[in-house]
């Protein structure tokens, strides 16, 4: 009990205050950010999840075993039925071209329809599909059909009454089957329209949800059942962009989560830090009063297990409190509310009190306990036992224990320790190079400013890396996030091409291309497409062969053009400017393929077969939004087999129309309107932008209030030295200057570490993590100083302002 | 009469950056229980440095020391830290009073270290007997000089936990005024004879010295031969 009674009676005191305020503060942060970042995420997720309508799909050419459904009913998962396919629909003598999709009861799991009950009313979000007998549909429909809300449009032999019109389907796709105005109608309605016949082109998408461990183990019963014509799709198949943007911004949600955990171990470390050495003469006493060593470390050990035990439970309240606030703040730009929150980030925040304090605070307490008895005879109270290792061990070891298991990334927690280490050494050096200065040659402010950083030179090397690490970590987050949404801003520009064009016959690439210029729509080049399956590899027929790639199973889109497309980049051979035969590999395709150059590629096209070398590798952006396609021909290769054409543009809302006169001029032409799915993957990365954003906001409180526990750490040795100066006759205004000097010059040094521990981060995080090419980032050279003079000076300067304000008698009596 | 606190050629060396510095030297004492001793010496003369080897809170580099009839100087950290928590009180030229805790908090602190029940009222007991029973909720930075070195008189007298004490006074009067340094000292010689302590104390004043029953000046590590004061040093026998 005496730990215990020890720790109150010196709370009263005020010594345990700051410590305890550094990991109430550190808890209290990485609870917060693991909460928000927790809860966003999976809002995010929930949000992408969406795009399928379902958390799984489970797609067939043909439908599947009624008893594979029930199975799932029965482990408890929803399910719901979708088929798709194209049709024509009519009204009177009006016939369109439509991508029908008949939706079961459920439909849809995840996600909500945007529906209008009036032709220039409101639009209602509705969680089900049609009832039987009535159909959704596009509103450019009506007009092609001459038709209006409440009439009747008749769908094979059945007869359904448009009653709503659709704004927006969560898990609209970019297949071939979503070509033309989408008519959504009941399930139950299919059998009687009489437009599924056996031969048909269908596919059907069965729809899944429920609990993550049910789905699981579902999946892996399901799984071996499927034929090569059904597959299971999550999210990172529906949505390989959604998923990829969502990955890294996972991956920098959690190391904004991992420096906030790094901050905060080093504001625990300078308030202990500073504690063991306050505590030096109180031991020194306790040890001549008879307690020995175990004694000393029981007690101390004892009062920092129930401090951290309880900063940990106030951290934990008022971190869960703080996200609460910052998610309600957030609500209102989530189209998805975030879900409740998870026992996890309360598991995340005591594990951070726990690992900072016993791996910061432990160390001084070590320490402290082998302080001499004799000391309080000396009546020198530094503290003889140098073991500063122990803490340079610990700290470093815990934080990575604890970052690698935040980050669950090997490459994020090297990257941030390799730019740690570099830091620390750089403090040594700098803060070398900071003292080195002769006192005497400088005059006022500048002797005092100079003259308080020599006098604690070992300290600021501690504070030149902690300022350091708080700036590198801004630094890196405001470059990194800048390079992350500069990035997807560059992968989906503001004027993508919005809509595709399919199946448009030679005979018309010129009129349309003539359309498209009259309307001053510039599309992307408009490709001829063969229809082509790859069936042997250097002879070797592609059954025989190990690597069984999607893309040898199923016919592939084969196109040629002189022109290299912008996203297309030659890797490896020569484009046809220089050869004239052969054909293009995109490169990932041909390395699961093990594809060399001259390779040669036997494909059946129409019953013929073709014969190519491999001329060159091709890297692509299939993010794009443009024709891209696995392989390209010389020119000259493909020109007699029978080819479609395809191309792509972008049409602003106001030319909407436009698409109703295209579908009118080439009835034939398939439309894929892909501004939908464009808008909603923008919804998206405006999400995670922001989230990132949100997270940057809580990293620079938690950078500033660590920054203020350093400066803290001294307060009372600059109270004492302000105070004697006073009273010797120096002016407030020359201690005020002389505070400013120290701490810009501080802020400074540590700045310009940061600028460069910054762009080591940034190099690895780019090679290693977000796979970015490697940039320099001159502002940083700039800002870092800049930022670390102004954060710095600022912080410290309030922090002190007591040394200069309080009358000094006041100062050197309460410090006696 | 048993003794109490016996040294017997004592020699003490620390290593420095320009070589080993001898503090001590050849220094045999001889105290009985309830006598009191005074070492007095110019600074630098190793008094401190002996007071904390015959107070067992430091190893001596040769030469034994008995304490309360244990032999100190055969015993690790621990054991000398469990002695000093039974018989030995310490009052030290700056008070040393734990700041965070009150006066009455610190003088429970010693009977606390050794797990012992009733330390509030014990320590109140002796704040009474030093005449701060109105004092006992304050913190030292409440009390005047004075009164702090009262607390730590009070302290020291708590730190025995039986007959055996042995009280160990490094400049007791240091940093206090001339009356208030009287007062101080007019209490510890009181509270000695009232408990039949051992007295060991570290003075410049040479009033001061006389009233101990035992002087002894030191120079430069070494006890000065002939100047011992009105007391005799007692033999040392091996």
């Amino acid at each position: 009990m005496l730990p215990l009674k020890l720790l109150f009676r010196d709370w009263r005191g005020g010594e345990l205050a700051l410590i305890a305020s550094a990991l109430v503060l550190a808890v209290a942060c990485v609870t917060a950010i693991s909460h928000v970042t927790d809860r966003l995420a999976r809002a995010m997720q929930q949000q992408s999840l969406t795009f399928l309508a379902a958390e799984r799909v489970l797609r067939s050419s043909q439908p599947v075993d009624p008893a594979w459904l029930q199975e799932a009913r029965e482990r408890g998962l929803q399910t719901a039925q979708v088929v798709q396919f194209a049709s024509m629909v009519a009204a009177g003598d009006q016939f369109q071209f439509a991508s029908v999709k008949a939706a079961g009861e459920g439909y849809p799991l995840l996600g909500e329809l945007e529906v209008r009950d009036r032709e220039n009313g409101p639009t209602h979000q509705v969680q089900r599909g049609p009832a039987p007998g009535e159909a959704w549909v596009e509103p450019r429909l009506l007009p092609l059909l001459q038709l209006h809300l409440g009439e009747s449009l008749q769908l094979g032999d059945t007869s359904l009454k448009i009653t709503g019109l659709l704004e927006r389907e969560p898990d609209r796709g970019t297949s071939l089957f979503d070509m033309g105005a989408r008519v959504l109608v009941h399930l139950q309605d299919l059998p009687a329209a009489g437009v599924i016949q056996p031969g048909s082109r269908v596919r059907y998408r069965y729809l899944f949800a429920g609990d993550d461990k049910v789905l699981q183990s579902y999946f892996t019963w399901l799984k071996p059942q499927l034929t090569e014509h059904q597959r299971v799709i999550d999210l990172r198949d529906g949505q390989p962009r959604v998923a990829t943007a969502l990955e890294r911004a996972e991956r920098f949600l959690f190391l904004a989560g991992s420096l906030a955990v790094l901050l905060a171990g080093i504001a625990v470390g300078l308030a202990a830090r500073r504690y063991g050495l306050r505590h030096t003469a109180y031991v020194a006493v306790m040890k001549s009063l008879g307690a020995s060593r175990g004694k000393v470390l029981t007690i101390y050990l004892g009062q920092l297990t129930a401090l951290t035990l309880l900063a940990t439970a106030v951290g934990l309240l008022a971190g869960s409190l703080i996200q609460s606030q910052a998610v309600a703040l957030m609500a209102d730009v989530f189209p998805v509310e975030p879900p409740p929150s998870r026992w996890n980030p309360l598991l995340v925040g005591l594990a951070t009190g726990f690992a900072c304090a016993l791996g910061f605070a432990v160390a001084p307490l070590v320490r402290l306990a082998r302080t001499d008895p004799m000391q309080t005879l000396r009546r020198d109270w530094s503290n003889p036992d140098r073991r500063e290792w122990l803490g340079l061990v610990l700290g470093p070891t815990s934080m990575l224990i604890l970052i690698w298991w935040l980050s669950g990334s090997l490459a994020i927690t090297a990257a941030l320790f390799s730019g740690l280490a570099l830091l620390v050494s750089g403090a040594a050096l700098v803060n070398r190079l900071l003292v080195r200065g002769h006192l005497a040659s400088f005059g006022g402010a500048w002797r005092i400013a100079l003259g308080s950083l020599q006098r604690r030179a070992a300290f600021n090397t501690l504070l030149i890396a902690a300022f350091g690490t708080g700036l590198l970590a801004m630094l890196a987050l405001v470059f990194a996030r800048t390079a992350l949404i500069d990035e997807w801003r560059m992968q989906l520009p503001e004027k993508a091409p919005n809509h595709f064009l399919l199946n448009i016959a030679p005979h018309e690439v010129e009129y349309l291309r003539k359309m498209l210029a009259d309307n001053r729509i510039v599309s992307t080049e408009i490709y001829p497409m063969v229809r082509g399956r790859l069936v042997a590899i250097n002879g070797v027929p592609v059954k025989e062969i190990k690597e069984k790639d999607n893309a040898l199973r199923r016919e592939l889109n084969l196109s040629w053009t002189e022109t290299l497309a912008p996203d297309n980049r030659i890797l490896e051979g020569e484009w046809w400017d220089k050869v004239n035969e052969g054909v293009s590999v995109e490169v990932e395709l041909a390395a699961r393929l093990n594809l060399s150059l001259g390779d040669q590629l036997r494909f059946s096209v129409g019953g013929l077969t073709i014969e190519a070398p491999v001329a060159s590798f091709r890297s692509l952006n299939w993010n794009s939004m443009r024709p891209n396609f696995y392989m390209l021909f010389a020119p000259g290769t493909l020109e007699d087999f029978p080819a479609t054409y395809i191309t792509s543009f972008y049409l602003p809302p106001e030319q909407k129309l436009l698409i109703n006169d295209l579908v009118r001029e080439f009835p034939s032409v398939s439309v894929i309107e892909l501004d939908k799915i464009i808008q909603s993957i923008r919804d998206t990365i405006g999400q995670v932008s922001l989230a990132i954003e949100s997270v940057l906001v809580l990293m620079l409180v938690a950078g500033v209030l660590v920054l203020l526990a350093g400066v803290r750490a001294s307060i009372s040795e600059r109270l004492q030295e302000a105070a004697i100066i006073r009273t010797l006759g120096g002016r407030r205004r020359l201690l005020l200057q002389s505070l400013i000097l120290e701490f810009g010059l501080l802020g400074a040094a540590a700045g310009m570490l940061a600028a460069i521990g910054a762009e080591a981060t940034l190099a690895v995080l780019a090679q290693r993590v977000f796979e970015l090419p490697l940039t320099f980032h001159p502002q940083l050279w700039l800002l870092g100083p800049l930022a670390g003079a102004l954060l710095v000076g600022t912080a410290g300067t309030l922090a002190c302002r007591r040394s200069v304000s309080q009358p000094p008698l006041r100062v050197l009596r309460e410090l006696a | 009469m048993s003794a109490m606190l016996r040294a017997e050629n004592l020699y003490h060396q620390v290593s420095t950056g320009e070589g080993p510095l001898t503090l001590l030297n050849n220094i045999s004492l001889q105290l009985a229980r309830g006598e009191s001793l005074a070492i007095t010496g110019a600074s630098g003369s190793g008094k401190s440095t002996l007071l904390g080897l015959l107070a067992g809170l430091d190893k001596p580099t040769g030469g034994r020391i008995w304490l309360a009839g244990e032999e100190i100087t055969r015993m690790d950290e621990e054991q000398r830290a469990a002695l000093r928590a039974r018989c030995v009180g310490f009052v030290f030229q700056t008070f040393q009073l734990l700041p965070g805790l009150t006066a009455l908090e610190n003088v429970m602190l010693p009977s606390e270290l050794r797990g012992e029940g009733g330390a509030a009222k014990r320590a109140g007991n002796f704040l009474d007997r030093v005449g701060l029973s109105h004092r006992l909720h304050h913190y030292p930075r409440q009390l005047s000089g004075g009164e702090q070195q009262r607390v730590a008189i009070a302290r020291a007298f708590a730190s025995f936990s039986g007959d055996d004490g042995i009280l160990f006074a490094d400049e007791p009067t240091g940093s206090l005024d001339a009356a208030n340094g009287e007062r101080v000292i007019e209490l510890l010689f009181k509270l000695n004879a009232e408990s039949n302590t051992t007295l060991v104390l570290v003075t410049h004043e040479q009033r001061l010295a006389e009233r101990c029953g035992v002087q002894m000046r030191m120079v430069a590590g070494e006890i000065a031969a002939g100047e011992t004061g009105s007391g005799s040093l007692p033999e040392v026998s091996t």
